[in-house]
């Protein structure tokens, strides 16, 4: 027998598609379509902008963000995660406007030269639920649908395996290289640098640990690439795909729906009617 | 080809000519969206280019020749630092400038202006949709778009032999470098007081009473005068001609991301995007600017400094990296210093099947 | 199918000295060959010039000729060549798809690019798993595994590709002890299925092992090549960077100690 093709006999069993892949999700809404999920997030979160004032945005956290993280049960992490993630815009959005809102009256509070007024407060608070909105709906997309999920779907419907690679590697780098810079963090810790301290130390001491690690990935580089056209990435054309999110009429309709409403609504801002 | 361009040109022209005169929503708004609709416009001639390649060819040659693997592979690593830094920025340092686009311009300067221009909007997108918390961006993916520009500019620049290293020059030459730089800088400056600041408020008025005014005006002008120490000690310290190049390169990438960004800025978030940016907007509100010419205001200092710092960081990272590791990327060789390769397939040594 | 090299040359990009010169080289079927030789030697770059990696992903510029059971392959381009011979490098993360969440996924990544029937692509990815016993790992996180894991389920990655040939370069040089023993056992099993291997190694042990000839490089040129005992047995290899076998070591100091035993040489001999 040929010894090369000792490399290459089949498998005597027959074990079929594994069942972790594709694995469908705990609840119904986890179990509908990533580009109908997202969708949702993305046409949510510009109603929001397009709507404006205070109580569109509200209303539309409640019917599009709260309503359906019930239905999948996350509200609890929803409301978390997003509330972190809106922290800091928060702030800056609370203090600047409550404080410098150009036009105020009502005065509320009044320190030094700096004075607080109920129109910056308004202001303020209408930003806030705008910023809800919108980190509310793509939270909520994030908690219900894995990263991988969305990109296989997009290639299933024609986008380039090449297009499909880079996200998904961009998401799975992020976390490997955080970890490469906790690892040379404490490398360097380990030889005495000194990373507490006030914050003209801390930026001095970024520079030997972002130096490092941008040029190491960079250099890795090279071997991945090496790595992946031995695996036949740049053949032309399109890849197998093993699963695929499953869809369906009544979600594409949705989705054609929700576009439309989008549309109606940017209509009816432009003609002045809503805004 | 000459068909293909054509097209993609009066796509453009079309494009930026309804998106400048054609939507009049408030005088002054529309005209300081111009770059914006620009931008927008560059993006529909290159649906416009892409298509028509499709169509005489049926595919895309002359663009995915400059994303092969190593760039394709690249990518991903210049995303995550992008995201990586920039949330790093926006969320711990509360300082104006965002810091999230060295990756983009590292991949225009390796790989080209399109693979640059595509790293910034996939970038831009994915730190919004799909990256989890804490580095997921709130308010990313609307600035895709100057994202791509950026990366195209770098692109072009560094195709244009700008981040070529050049050491050891003669003082003359460094020296009419570093004036040609200023005199950019220093112009630029000029036409945005005179545009966007100086019909807000003058600054060191002694009548002037407001201590935000007097703090701003002397906050800018001692970064202005930092700039130039800094950049003149750069060039004549290091000998490197190329620093006047970087420098010129950073600063009006900056100006440019900053006219695209502002009214996106405005329209959408009102000028609150959660980074330190927002207590600049602010101080020009409380100056007396609206919100569309204060989120100009804003830009037009922020951008400029975090850009030119950007670029200095990729030249920094480009002249790390191997003289090898370089060449073998697309745009690797505009990289190098002077100096050729011994000449291909002399004899019978051959290079890589086509 | 027999791979072979007839004065090849290559030189990297930007480089005026050639990294590889007049080489002369079989590689046929079923036989492990072994590559030695000190760092920079040429191992690495030979590896890639065989793959085909060298010039195509490389760069640089190739001469001689390279032919595949008679067929000179120089137009062919890399995702065809990677269908009929394997490369596995040293660092196995590198080697990780980073698109993947699962072994699984991971290894039918090649497969998968090469636009097969699905039932065509999780067939030979159950074949390549249970090939390298590491089908119990199918449903792990690659970026979880050990080094040595993962250097596996990179092999398996490219078994799946369903070479005719396989080219590993030092596959167990940054692995630690026990990944260095999870993946020898592995290419030994490979080996002795009649698998065509050539595996560059400084650990000569394993090469004593598996290889049925050995080459030793020195500055790009083929300094030695022929039957593994008498490359490795012979003295003067330890000029050109190659470390002797235990089992040779151990014998020659048998015999400095003045013990002659014809069964202690045999035992030595025998493994």
């Amino acid at each position: 027998m040929a010894g090369g093709s000792r490399l290459s006999e089949a498998s005597a069993t027959n074990r079929g598609v594994p069942d972790f892949l594709g694995r469908p999700g705990p609840s119904a809404y986890h179990r509908l379509n990533p580009l109908t999920k997202a969708t949702l997030a993305t046409v949510t979160a510009i109603a929001a902008v397009v709507i404006g004032g205070l109580s569109g945005p509200t209303i539309l956290v409640v019917v599009a963000v709260i309503g359906p993280a019930i239905a999948a049960g996350v509200l609890g992490r929803l409301a978390r995660m997003s509330l972190l993630l809106a922290l800091p815009i928060a702030l800056s959005a609370l203090l600047v406007n409550v404080f410098f809102f150009p036009g105020g009256e009502t005065v509320l509070l009044r320190i030094g030269p700096i004075v607080a007024t109920a129109e910056g407060l308004a202001f303020a608070l209408e930003i806030l639920a705008r910023i809800m909105a919108i980190s509310g709906a793509i939270t909520l997309f994030y908690l219900t649908t894995r990263p991988a999920d969305l990109v296989v779907d997009l290639e299933r419907r024609g986008i380039s395996p090449r297009v499909a690679f880079v996200a998904n590697a961009s998401v799975q780098t992020v976390p490997a290289m955080v970890e490469r810079a906790a690892q040379i963090t404490a490398a360097q810790r380990a030889r005495g640098m000194d990373t507490e301290g006030s914050v003209w130390r801390r930026v001095r001491g970024i520079v030997p640990i972002v130096g490092p690690v941008i040029l190491g990935s960079i250099a890795e580089v090279e071997e991945r690439t090496m790595a992946l056209e031995a695996r036949g990435f740049t053949r032309p054309g399109r890849r197998t795909l093993l699963w695929a999110p499953s869809d369906s009429g009544g979600q594409s309709l949705a989705r054609w729906a929700l576009i439309a409403a989008l549309a109606a609504l940017i209509a009816a801002r432009v003609a002045g009617v809503v805004g | 080809m000459v068909v293909r361009w054509i097209a993609t040109v009066v796509a453009f022209l079309i494009v930026a000519f309804i998106g400048i005169v054609g939507f009049n929503f408030e005088g002054q708004a529309a005209g300081n969206s111009w770059a914006l609709a620009a931008a927008l416009a560059l993006v529909v001639a290159f649906g416009v280019y892409a298509g028509i390649e499709y169509a005489q060819t049926g595919g895309f040659a002359s663009i995915s020749s400059q994303f092969d693997m190593r760039t394709l592979a690249l990518m991903p690593v210049a995303i995550a630092i992008n995201i990586i830094l920039g949330a790093a920025v926006a969320n711990a340092l509360k300082i104006p400038i965002y810091l999230d686009s060295i990756g983009t311009i590292l991949v225009g300067a390796l790989a080209g202006p399109i693979p640059g221009a595509l790293t910034g909007f996939v970038a831009n997108l994915i730190w919004q949709y799909i990256i989890p918390p804490p580095f997921q961006g709130a308010v990313a993916a609307p600035f895709a778009i100057v994202a791509a520009v950026i990366g195209l500019m770098a692109g072009l620049f560094a195709r244009a032999g700008w981040l070529r290293p050049r050491p050891d020059r003669p003082i003359g030459e460094l020296a009419v470098g570093g004036l040609v730089a200023l005199a950019v800088v220093a112009g630029l400056a000029w036409y945005a007081y005179a545009r966007f600041y100086g019909t807000t408020f003058e600054f060191f008025n002694p009548d002037n009473t407001n201590v935000v005014f007097t703090i701003l005006g002397w906050l800018i002008a001692l970064l202005f005068i930092g700039f130039i120490v800094g950049m003149l000690a750069l060039l004549f310290v290091r000998r490197d001609l190329t620093v006047a190049y970087v420098t010129i390169g950073g600063v009006l990438t900056g100006a440019v991301a900053a006219l695209v960004s502002a009214p996106i800025s405005a329209n959408l978030f009102s000028g609150v995007t959660g980074a330190g940016t927002d207590f600049l907007v602010a101080a020009f509100r409380q100056a007396g600017s609206d919100i569309q010419t204060a989120t100009f205001q804003q830009g037009l200092l922020s951008d400029p400094v975090d850009k030119l710092v950007t670029f200095f960081v990729v030249y920094l990272v480009l002249s790390a990296m191997a003289r090898r590791t370089k060449a073998r990327f697309p745009q690797g060789d505009r990289l190098l210093e002077g100096g050729d390769s011994p000449a291909d397939g002399e004899g019978e040594w051959r290079g890589a099947p086509a | 199918m027999t791979i072979a090299l007839s004065g090849v040359g290559y030189r990297y990009a930007g480089a005026t000295k050639a990294a590889l010169l007049d080489v002369d080289l079989e590689l046929r079927d079923g036989e492990v060959i072994g590559l030695a030789g000190a760092s920079e030697a040429g191992k690495t770059t030979l590896c890639l010039v065989v793959s085909g990696l060298a010039p195509r992903t490389v760069g640089g510029q190739v001469r001689g000729t390279i032919t595949l059971d008679g067929e000179d392959v120089d137009t062919w381009p890399m995702h065809r060549l990677s269908q009929r011979i394997g490369i596995g490098f040293q660092n196995p993360s590198t080697q990780l798809s980073q698109v993947t969440d699962t072994v699984f996924e991971e290894v039918a990544f090649g497969p998968m690019n090469l636009g097969l029937t699905r039932d065509d692509v999780v067939a030979r990815t159950w074949a390549a798993l249970e090939t390298l016993r590491i089908d119990e790992l199918a449903e792990r996180d690659p970026r979880r595994l050990s080094g040595g894991q993962q250097q596996l389920v990179a092999m398996a990655g490219l078994l799946a590709m369903r070479p005719e040939h396989l080219v590993l370069d030092e596959p167990t040089a940054q692995l630690d002890p026990a990944g260095t023993h999870l993946v020898a056992d592995a290419i030994r099993r490979l080996a002795a299925d009649g698998a065509s291997i050539l595996i560059a190694e400084h650990k000569a042990d394993l090469l004593a092992a598996i290889c049925s000839r050995v080459i030793v490089l020195d500055g790009g040129r083929v300094a030695r090549l022929g039957a593994t005992d008498e490359i490795l047995g012979d003295p003067t290899i330890g000029e050109l960077g190659v470390a002797e076998p235990s089992s040779v070591r151990l014998s020659r100091a048998v015999q400095a100690a003045g013990v002659q035993s014809d069964r202690l040489a045999r035992a030595l001999a025998d493994g």
